[in-house]
């Protein structure tokens, strides 16, 4: 019998990495590799089993060119690397479960041919139902998908086959900044949810350049501003209300340059949609930065509605949606529908963006369909769609131009995630991220509470559309938030070596006020509870099972101070769930994370369960 | 003052005064922290506020004419009219602001 509850240490990603990156350089260093005999590392960077390192050195500079081979050859993937001496390579695209041929040849030069054998994927690798793509579609550019539920983010190419694929559940929007590198949030949650603790800078290998916390955290979405500073969708730390701040991150610290609360332009309460809560009155899912206008556009779910506000002030523009039930006095700031043909507002959509001539798009997931209740349509009659709409500031008027997925009905209904890209006019991607069926229709419940129900199937279908032609059609299962096509390669430094940086902070954990006064009952949190504790070199987390209803609290305690952190054990604790991959099978679960900073000294942690105070057998030193 | 009563006891005294509601279960883990948090505004302006507990379930023609959906509810009322609604968990600052507004 153990006197703590399970424990353990877990080194962040970053370090584990640069550990990882050292020896590597090492064992380079210390042997003789050629163009002819390289280093080969699979997996250099922990968490991308279809990337390796190759590494050699030539006597001459001289550029280089890997052909990861394809199972066919227009399944090549082709980057020629600029002149060196000494050669890092990421070769990427590899296939699962496969001894890939790698040839790398070396300019005017010689050229060598190796095998890089890899390992099956594991299961929470999304399945193909099917892909299928027009001749010209490029091999060179992947189908880039982020996670919603348990599955994993990962790459397919034009065939459907797997090319890239990351092991940690980092989620939300997988955005390519201007020096090659992704931004896409972390893999830790700051608050369940889905509240994680910013967003990694990583490179296409999975090496993780830079680490952005933010107090508040991250979700949704992100934007990378001209001169490399980062917008982010966030909220306030108390997490009284979420989903309706956000921040603008200096790029080289990771520090709060500027901040805008959606309360300050909007009131909760406003024009609400279905879904609607008083805690997550606005359901911020994106944004877009339009230098034009010099604003921002962000699409509030939870208010039907895509609003534009003033970059410099953060006054309100305008306000795109069906203005029913929103109050008089907000009315002027919504659009007029002119052009009849059929029109139809967005409702609980995703993923706006303007595109370069002022036009709006987004993916109107069109849940419930309408702002008054005793008109909601039921999922199974429902439909989502891509729609891109004109709109004219100066007398407040709105067309709709174009749209994509009505006709496919309930098939192509995915009432809370998806996205929309804009390749240029009449070329764009519809993702309808979050089909759900519950036998027959389309379920009306969330597939993430419902994990384990056979009579769940959960789906995801990208299209990509050329002149209303479709090119490329890519059916997996599984849900997911956003889809993107990009290629592996870029022109700029794919590989930067060198340990990865971690900026900003996560602050402070809100206490609860009120604590519940009790002395320890000197006995340990039974074994019933499955109790565990990770601890971070700047946090802890705190996982355990509950019977809904007992009055659960964590405490801090030494001989000078205690803090109090209470843990809800409510049924329906989530109600919006855009990712759902950190939500247990078991709804009894709970997590609670508590950062480190803010508090200083040695503590006991003990948990409160209603009427005991149990001792855990751990320290937490911050 | 703080104390639980029936829905006949809050009918009699609902419209004297700062009244608190608090419509709780005994199955609901944030109703119960609510106690405390209830326990320490009573503390601090227990002579501003009447502070009555209803159990949601023993009290559902209360419950009805209410409109409470839902436990915790939390509804100030001021001479039998009611002034404002939280639904949740409270903080103890947030409730002490809301009774001192109408106060």
């Amino acid at each position: 019998m153990s006197d703590k509850i399970s424990y353990s240490f877990s080194e962040s990603l970053i370090k584990r990495q640069a550990e990882a990156e050292k020896q590597m350089l090492a064992e380079w260093k210390s042997g003789s590799y050629t163009l002819e005999e390289p280093l080969i590392k699979l997996n250099p960077y922990l968490i991308n089993p279809l990337a390796a390192v190759v590494l050699f050195t030539t006597e001459e500079e001289t550029a280089v060119t890997v052909t990861v081979y394809g199972k066919e050859e227009r399944g090549n993937i082709v980057h020629t690397f600029p002149r060196a001496r000494e050669h890092v390579l990421p070769i990427l695209g590899l296939y699962p479960d496969c001894e890939n041929r790698v040839e790398l040849r070396a300019y005017e030069g010689r050229s060598r041919e190796i095998t890089i054998k890899t390992e099956p994927l594991s299961k929470d690798a999304p399945k193909l139902c099917y892909m299928k793509t027009e001749p010209e579609y490029t091999s060179q550019d992947l189908i880039f998908v982020t996670p919603s539920l348990n599955a994993l983010a990962t790459g397919f190419d034009y065939r459907g086959d797997v090319r890239w694929h990351l092991t940690v559940p980092v989620v939300f929007d997988l955005k390519r900044l201007k020096n090659g590198n992704f931004l896409i949030g972390t893999e830790r949650v700051l608050q369940m949810p889905y509240y994680m603790s910013g967003l990694y800078e990583m490179t296409m290998a999975g090496k993780v350049v830079k680490e952005y916390s933010i107090p508040g955290g991250y979700h949704h979405d992100q934007w990378e501003m001209e001169n490399g500073d980062i917008l982010v969708l966030s909220e306030d730390p108390d997490y009284v209300t979420v989903e309706d701040v956000i921040v603008l991150l200096d790029r080289e610290t990771g520090k709060v340059k500027k901040r805008w609360d959606l309360k300050d332009c909007l009131t909760p309460g406003e024009g609400p949609s279905g879904g609607y809560t008083d805690r997550d009155w606005f359901h911020n899912n994106a944004l877009w930065y339009d230098k034009n206008t010099d604003s921002i556009t962000l699409s509030g779910r939870h208010t039907d509605s895509l609003i534009n506000i003033d970059y410099e002030t953060g006054k309100l523009n305008w306000i795109l949606g069906d203005p029913e039930t929103w109050p008089e006095e907000r009315l002027k700031y919504f659009f007029k529908p002119v052009g009849g043909g059929d029109f139809d507002w967005p409702y609980e959509q995703h993923a706006c963006l303007v595109t370069p001539n002022g036009d709006v798009m987004c993916f109107d997931n069109g849940h419930y369909r309408s702002k008054i209740r005793e008109k909601f349509r039921l999922n199974k009659d429902n439909f989502s769609r891509g729609v891109l709409y004109r709109i004219n500031r100066e007398n407040m008027t709105i067309e709709q131009l174009w749209q994509y997925g009505k006709e496919r009905g309930e098939e192509f209904f995915s009432s809370y995630i998806g996205n929309v890209e804009y390749y240029g006019e009449g070329h764009y991607l519809v993702h309808s991220g979050g089909i759900q069926y519950y036998g027959e229709h389309a379920s009306e419940k969330p597939a993430a509470l419902m994990k384990d129900d056979p009579n769940v199937r959960a789906e995801s279908i990208t299209v990509e559309v050329l002149n209303d032609k479709v090119i490329m059609e890519m059916k997996i299962e599984g849900n997911f938030y956003r889809a993107e096509k990009l290629p592996l390669y870029h022109d700029q430094e794919n590989l930067p070596l060198g340990e990865g940086i971690r900026l900003g902070e996560m602050g402070v954990t809100p206490e609860f006020d009120t604590l519940i006064p009790m002395e320890p009952c000197g006995e340990l949190l039974p074994y019933r509870y499955e109790a565990q504790i990770i601890e971070e070199d700047d946090r802890f987390t705190f996982k355990a099972i509950f019977e809904g209803g007992q009055l659960v609290m964590l405490m801090l305690e030494n001989e000078e101070e205690e803090h109090g952190y209470f843990i809800s054990t409510a049924k329906n604790k989530f109600n919006a769930l855009c990712c759902g991959t950190f939500i247990e099978n078991d709804p009894r679960s709970i997590t609670l994370s508590v950062n480190k900073a803010g508090l200083k000294g040695t503590f006991d942690v003990r948990v409160i369960v209603d009427d005991k105070k149990f001792d855990t057998g751990i320290q937490i030193t911050c | 003052m703080l104390k639980e009563v029936t829905q006949e006891e809050f009918r009699q005294e609902a419209d004297k005064g700062l009244v608190l509601a608090d419509f709780f279960s005994t199955t609901c883990g944030p109703c119960k922290m609510l106690a405390f948090v209830l326990n320490d505004v009573d503390k601090a302006c227990g002579d501003k506020v009447t502070i009555m507990k209803i159990d949601f379930d023993k009290n559902k023609e209360l419950v009805e004419e209410y409109g409470v959906s839902g436990y915790p509810t939390l509804i100030l009322l001021k001479d039998g009219v009611e002034k404002k609604r939280m639904t949740g968990l409270q903080q103890k600052p947030a409730l002490i602001k809301m009774i001192e507004e109408e106060a």
